[in-house]
C-alpha cells in the first residue's frame, strides 16, 4: 500500500532504477534512446542478414520454425497478454488455419486423390483467416458466459474437440489420423515459394508486418481498452469500455493470427497431421510467450526464437551439452554473489566431480564403465568427471528423482547452506544429464518446456522482456 | 435391455471415478480459486503406483498376498504418494504465487502437468502397461442381474467412491479441519486473523484431494486395465467438466456431475458412436454453461465492488 | 422540470437480504448532493445500482427523464454518469495518462483497422484524446502533470490515486459525477483540497455531483442537499443543518439514546 506524502520519493524512483552500475546503466540508456520502429528495423535487418548466412537447409528450417513460433506467440499474446484471457484453445485455430489451407489448396480432397481445390494463396489465406475469425467470435461468445477460469477449461476442450473432429469427421476430406498430403506451395500471381529459405524470408516479412500491426493496435484505443480490462474488468466497464465485446475481439484477433501461422506452416510442411496440433504444441507456444514476457511484442518474438533454437539444440547430442552446462553456468554467475563465493562453488563443483569419479572408479570399475551421453568436445571433457555406469538407465532414473528433490530443497535453503547444497546438486545434475536426460532428448525437451513455465512464473513472471506488473488486490 | 443395464453400470463406474477426481478440483478451486490442471496427472501417478504395487507382490499372475490386502495396500500407497505429491506441488509451485496475477498459477499448473507426464514417460517409458486385473479378480463373479453381471470391480469402484465422498462430506461439515477449510475458502485473510493456520489448511486440502485422485487412479487401473502416462489429461478435463456441471465448490455437485458425465459418456459409447463421446461431454459442458453457468448445485456469485 | 438523475422507488435485494428499500432520490442539474449514513447503510450499493453493476429488484433509475434501468455499466457511463470507486480501482499497470485515455473509449469511434492504418479519423481522435487527457489532468494543478504522465499508476501515492480516479471519470465527459468517499484516507490538507475541488468541478465544468462522504466537514462544505441512509432506507433529506440534527440520523450513527450519548 502506498503511503501518503511519498510524492518526492516516487518522483525519483525512475532515476534510482536507471541508476544501476556499469553495463546495466549503459544498456538501459541505449535502450531508452531507441524508438520502437528503429528497433523493429534493426531486428528485420538482423533477420535478413541471418537469411544470407543460413546455407544449410536444416538451419533454414529451424529459422523458419522459430519465426513461426514467434508469430504464434504474438497471436496468443493478444488474448493472454493484453486481454488477460487464458485461451487454451489457441492450438485449434493454428490447426484450423493449417487444415483450412490444406482443404483449399491441395489435391488430396479430390475423390480419387487427384483434382481437388487449388486456390492461390492470395485467396485461400484470407478465406481461412476470415473463417477463423468468425469461429473465434462464436467460441468467444460462448466462453464469455463464463468467468475467467471457466474460460480456460472450455477453451481447453475446444482444442480437444478440434483433434476429435479432424481425426473422426469425414476422413475422406480431412484424412483422419493420416492427415492430408500433397499440399500446394504458397502460390499467387504465377509465382510460388518452394525453398526453405523462401519460406524463411516469407515468415520474416510476415512476422515483422504482424509485429508492426500489433504495435499500432497496442497503442490505439483498442489496445488501451484491452489493457484496462486486463487490470480491472469492472472499472473498465464503468469507464465506457464494452468489456465483453473487447474480450471477443481479442479472442477472435488471436484466432486469426493463429490461423495465419497455420496456413504458412501447412504450406511449408506440405502436409498436415492431427498430431501437429496437440496440447504439447500449445504448451510449447505458451512457453515461448511466458519466457519472452506475457504482454510484450518483443518478448513474444524473443521467446519464439529462444525456445525453438533451444529445442533444436537439445535434439543434437553435440550441442545439447552447451545449452545445459551453459545454462547452469549462467544461473550460477547471475545468482551467486560475491565473486569469491562463485569461484568457491565452481571449484567445489569441479573438484567434487573428479574426486567422486576417481573414488567410484577405485571401488568398482563397473561403476564408471559407461560413456557420457554427450558427444563431441563436451563428451570427452566430462568423461572422467561424471559417473556413468555401463547400463545407466535405472541409475539415471534414480538420479533424476534425487535431482528433483535436491532442487526442491535448494529453493527452501538460504545463505551458506544453499551455497553448500548447490555444489552436489550441480554434480548430480551433470551425472543425471549424461546418464539419462541426453539419451532421450525429446522427453528432456518436454520436461524443460514444462520447467520453463514453472520457473519463469516463480522467479521472473514478466519473462525476459516483459515489464513488471502489480496486481489489483481483489478480483 | 441387457445392454441398457450394462451401460448404466458402466456409466456409474466411470462417473464415480470422474467424481473422485472432480472432488480434488472442486476443493482446490473452492479454497484457492485455482484451477489445478495438474490434478489429472496426479490421478495418472496413482494408477502407476497401483501398478508397481502389484508387481512388488509377485505380479498379477503370482500374487504373494491375498487380493483384498493387495487392494488395501494399493489404496494406501497411492493415496499417500499422491497426497504428498499434491502437498509438494502446493508448497513449492503454487504457494509462492498466491498473490501473483490470476493467470500465473494457471500457467504453472500447465507446466507441472507437462513435467509430471514427461517424468513418468522418462522413468517408466511410453508403452501401455496392463494391470491384468482378470488374472487375480474374476470378471464373472459379482451380482447377476437379469443376464447382466455387475462384477466385483464395478461394485468396488462405486462403493468406495460413494464411501469416500461421504467421508469427505463428514470432514468438511463435522470437523475443525472442515471448518477451517470453509473459512479459508470464504476469506483467506480473515481466516488468518482468526488464528486459522491457512498454509496448513491449504496443504491438507491438497493432500486430501490428491489422495482421492490417487485412489481413483488405482481403481481406474483395476477397472479399465490399461494405463499410460497420458491418461491424466482427458480424465482431468472430464472430471473438471463434472465439477463445473455439478457446480464448482459443491461436494454433492461433484458427485452428481461425475455421474452425469459418466452416464452421458457410457450412453454415447453404447448407442451413438465411439468416436464422439468426448464431443458429447463437451456439448454437455457448453449447454450447462449457457443454461446454468453456476452448475446444478452452485450458487451464483455476487460480484464484490 | 425533470431532474437530471431520478431514483424512483428503487429496491434491491440479494436473496432474502434487502439492501435498498423503496429509495427515492433525485439530483438536479449542477447540484451537489451528499449521501451519508453509517457503514453498511447501502450507500455504495446505491452507486452500484445507478451505474448498472447491480440490476435493481424493483423501481427505476432515470437520467434526464429517460430510464437507464438495467443497462450495462459501459452504456450508462456513455450516457453521462461517471463514478469513482471507494476501493480505488485504477488500471494499475497503465501510465497515468493512459488511465485517463482509456476512459475515452466510449467517446471515440475509430475501428481497429482505422487505428492500424492510422487513417485520418483515428489520428484526429488520438489527438483529441491526448489533449483531453492533459486538460483533465491539469485540473489538479501540478499534482498529476509532467513526469507523472508516463509513470505507471501503481507508483502513485494514495491521495494521487484518488485524484487520478476523479480525472479518469472526468475523461468520460459526464454530466453527473458519482464520487465514492473522495476524501477517505486523506490528511486534513488534502481533505480541504478535495472540498475545494468538488466545488470547482461544479462551477467550472458545470457538473452535477452525487457524493458519498464520511467526513462531515467535507459534507458541510460542499452540499446543496444531504440525504441520509440507514439499512437501505432514506431516513432524512434536506440541508446539512437539518439532516445533521435530525434525530433519526443521530440515532442511526450513535444508537438508541442520542441525548445520553451527547452528554458524555
Amino acid at each position: 500500500m502506498a503511503q501518503i506524502g511519498v510524492d518526492d520519493w516516487v518522483a525519483q524512483s525512475g532515476g534510482r532504477r536507471d541508476g544501476g552500475s556499469g553495463w546495466r546503466k549503459l544498456l538501459a540508456r541505449a535502450d531508452s534512446r531507441l524508438g520502437w520502429w528503429p528497433r523493429l528495423a534493426l531486428v528485420t535487418l538482423a533477420g535478413l542478414i541471418a537469411g544470407q548466412l543460413l546455407t544449410n537447409v536444416n538451419l533454414q528450417t529451424v529459422a523458419f520454425n522459430s519465426l513461426l513460433y514467434a508469430m504464434l506467440a504474438l497471436g496468443l499474446n493478444i488474448a493472454v497478454g493484453w486481454a488477460g484471457l487464458l485461451d487454451l484453445g489457441y492450438i485449434a485455430f493454428f490447426g484450423l488455419g493449417a487444415y483450412g489451407f490444406a482443404v483449399l489448396s491441395s489435391t488430396a480432397t479430390g475423390a480419387s486423390g487427384s483434382g481437388g481445390t487449388h486456390l492461390p494463396a492470395i485467396e485461400s489465406i484470407p478465406i481461412v483467416i476470415l473463417i477463423a475469425g468468425v469461429v473465434g467470435v462464436v467460441i468467444g461468445l460462448i466462453a464469455l458466459r463464463l468467468s475467467g477460469d471457466y474460460l480456460a477449461i472450455v477453451t481447453l476442450f475446444v482444442g480437444q474437440a478440434f483433434m476429435e473432429v479432424v481425426n473422426n469427421v469425414d476422413p475422406g476430406t480431412l484424412g483422419g489420423v493420416n492427415g492430408i498430403f500433397g499440399l500446394d506451395s504458397l502460390h499467387s500471381f504465377g509465382s510460388q515459394v518452394t525453398s526453405p529459405l523462401g519460406y524463411y524470408y516469407l515468415a520474416l516479412v510476415m512476422t515483422v508486418v504482424l509485429a508492426g500491426i500489433l504495435h499500432l493496435l497496442d497503442t490505439s484505443r483498442t489496445g488501451r481498452a484491452w489493457r484496462a480490462l486486463r487490470d480491472d474488468p469492472l472499472a473498465a466497464s464503468a469507464m465506457t469500455i464494452p468489456v465483453n465485446k473487447l474480450k471477443v475481439m481479442a479472442f477472435s484477433f488471436g484466432a486469426m493470427v493463429g490461423a495465419l501461422a497455420g496456413t504458412l506452416f501447412a504450406a511449408e510442411q506440405n502436409t498436415v497431421f492431427p498430431t501437429n496440433f496437440t496440447a504439447n504444441i500449445l504448451i510449447l507456444i505458451y512457453a515461448c510467450l511466458v519466457l519472452g514476457g506475457v504482454g510484450s511484442i518483443a518478448g513474444a518474438i524473443a521467446g519464439g526464437l529462444v525456445v525453438t533454437i533451444g529445442e533444436q539444440m537439445l535434439s543434437s547430442p553435440n550441442d545439447a551439452g552447451y545449452l545445459f552446462y551453459g545454462l547452469i553456468l549462467i544461473v550460477l554467475v547471475m545468482r551467486i554473489r560475491p565473486w569469491r563465493n562463485l569461484a568457491a562453488v565452481l571449484t567445489g563443483v569441479i573438484g567434487l566431480g573428479f574426486a567422486a569419479h576417481a573414488l567410484a572408479g577405485a571401488i568398482s570399475s563397473a561403476a564408471v564403465a559407461g560413456a557420457p551421453g554427450s558427444g563431441g568436445s563436451i563428451g570427452s571433457a566430462v568423461r572422467d568427471y561424471v559417473i556413468v555406469p555401463a547400463n545407466p538407465a535405472t541409475y539415471g532414473n534414480i538420479l533424476y528423482v534425487v535431482l528433483i528433490c535436491a532442487l526442491v530443497v535448494i529453493v527452501r535453503l538460504h545463505g551458506t547452506r544453499r551455497l553448500l547444497a548447490v555444489v552436489p546438486t550441480v554434480y548430480i545434475a551433470a551425472c543425471c544429464w549424461e546418464a539419462r536426460l541426453i539419451v532421450n532428448p525429446s522427453i528432456t525437451t518436454q520436461i524443460m518446456i514444462g520447467a520453463i513455465l514453472i520457473v519463469t512464473m516463480a522467479a521472473r513472471p514478466q519473462g525476459l522482456l516483459g515489464t513488471h506488473r502489480v496486481e489489483t488486490a481483489e478480483q | 435391455m441387457q445392454e441398457f443395464i450394462q451401460t448404466i453400470v458402466n456409466g456409474l463406474q466411470t462417473g464415480s471415478l470422474y467424481a473422485l477426481i472432480a472432488l480434488g478440483y472442486t476443493m482446490v478451486y473452492g479454497i484457492l480459486k485455482l484451477l489445478n490442471f495438474a490434478h489429472g496427472d496426479v490421478y495418472m501417478v496413482g494408477a502407476y503406483i497401483g501398478y508397481f504395487v502389484i508387481h512388488w507382490f509377485g505380479g498379477p499372475t503370482a500374487l504373494s498376498i491375498p487380493v483384498p490386502l493387495l487392494i488395501l495396500i494399493m489404496f494406501a500407497l497411492a493415496s499417500t504418494g499422491c497426497g504428498l505429491l499434491g502437498v509438494a506441488m502446493e508448497r513449492f509451485a503454487y504457494r509462492p504465487l498466491r498473490d501473483a496475477p490470476r493467470i500465473a498459477p494457471l500457467i504453472t499448473a500447465l507446466g507441472i502437468s507437462f513435467v509430471l507426464e514427461n517424468t513418468v514417460l522418462l522413468l517408466f517409458g511410453g508403452f501401455t502397461r496392463s494391470y491384468q486385473t482378470e488374472s487375480f479378480i474374476s470378471a464373472t463373479s459379482g451380482i447377476h442381474l437379469g443376464g447382466v453381471t455387475i462384477n466385483i470391480v464395478e461394485i468396488m469402484v462405486i462403493v468406495v467412491s460413494v464411501a469416500m465422498m461421504f467421508g469427505l462430506r463428514q470432514i468438511v461439515h463435522r470437523t475443525t479441519l472442515g471448518k477451517s477449510m470453509r473459512a479459508v475458502a470464504s476469506d483467506r485473510e480473515a481466516a488468518e486473523m482468526l488464528g486459522i493456520n491457512v498454509n496448513r489448511t491449504i496443504a491438507l486440502t491438497f493432500f486430501i484431494g490428491s489422495a482421492m485422485a490417487g485412489v481413483a487412479g488405482v481403481m481406474s487401473g483395476l477397472a479399465f486395465d490399461q494405463i499410460t502416462n497420458t491418461i491424466g489429461f482427458l480424465a482431468g478435463l472430464k472430471a473438471f467438466t463434472a465439477a463445473v456441471v455439478g457446480g464448482i465448490g459443491s461436494i454433492a455437485g461433484a458427485m452428481i456431475g461425475g455421474i452425469v458425465i459418466g452416464l452421458a459418456e457410457a450412453f454415447s459409447l453404447s448407442y451413438i458412436s465411439t468416436k464422439y463421446a468426448d464431443l458429447i461431454v463437451f456439448g454437455i459442458l457448453i449447454v450447462t454453461m449457457l443454461v446454468r453457468p453456476q452448475g446444478i448445485f452452485g450458487r451464483p456469485l455476487l460480484q464484490k465492488v | 422540470m425533470t431532474p437530471l438523475l431520478e431514483l424512483d422507488h428503487l429496491s434491491l435485494s440479494f436473496g432474502g437480504l434487502r439492501a435498498i428499500t423503496e429509495l427515492d432520490l433525485h439530483v438536479e442539474d449542477k447540484e451537489i448532493v451528499s449521501v451519508i449514513g453509517p457503514n453498511g447503510a447501502g450507500k455504495s450499493t446505491v452507486f452500484n445500482v445507478i451505474t448498472g453493476i447491480y440490476d435493481p429488484t424493483e423501481g427505476h433509475v432515470r437520467l434526464a427523464g429517460e430510464s437507464i434501468t438495467g443497462l450495462r455499466p459501459y452504456k450508462i457511463t456513455r450516457l453521462g454518469i461517471a463514478r469513482t470507486f471507494q476501493s480505488l480501482r485504477l488500471f494499475l499497470n497503465m501510465s497515468v495518462k493512459e488511465n485517463v485515455k482509456a476512459a475515452t473509449y466510449g467517446k471515440t469511434h475509430a475501428t481497429p483497422i482505422e487505428s492500424i492504418l492510422r487513417l485520418p479519423r483515428a489520428r484526429r481522435e488520438e489527438r483529441e484524446v491526448d489533449a483531453l487527457a492533459e486538460e483533465v489532468l491539469s485540473f489538479f494543478g501540478q499534482r498529476l502533470m509532467g513526469y507523472r504522465w508516463d509513470q505507471p499508476a501503481y507508483v502513485l501515492s494514495y491521495a494521487n490515486r484518488r485524484r487520478l480516479e476523479i480525472a479518469r471519470a472526468l475523461a468520460t465527459r459526464p454530466r453527473l459525477l458519482l464520487l465514492d468517499e473522495p476524501a477517505a484516507g486523506m490528511n486534513p490538507n488534502e481533505t480541504h483540497e478535495v472540498t475545494e475541488l468538488i466545488g470547482r468541478l461544479r462551477d467550472e465544468l458545470g457538473l452535477a455531483i452525487l457524493v458519498i462522504e464520511h467526513d462531515m466537514h467535507v459534507v458541510e462544505g460542499i452540499s446543496d442537499r444531504v440525504v441520509a441512509l440507514d439499512h437501505g432506507v432514506k431516513i432524512a433529506e434536506g440541508s446539512y443543518q437539518s439532516v445533521a440534527t435530525h434525530p433519526a440520523v443521530i440515532e442511526a450513527y450513535l444508537g438508541r439514546d442520542p441525548e445520553a450519548l451527547a452528554e458524555e
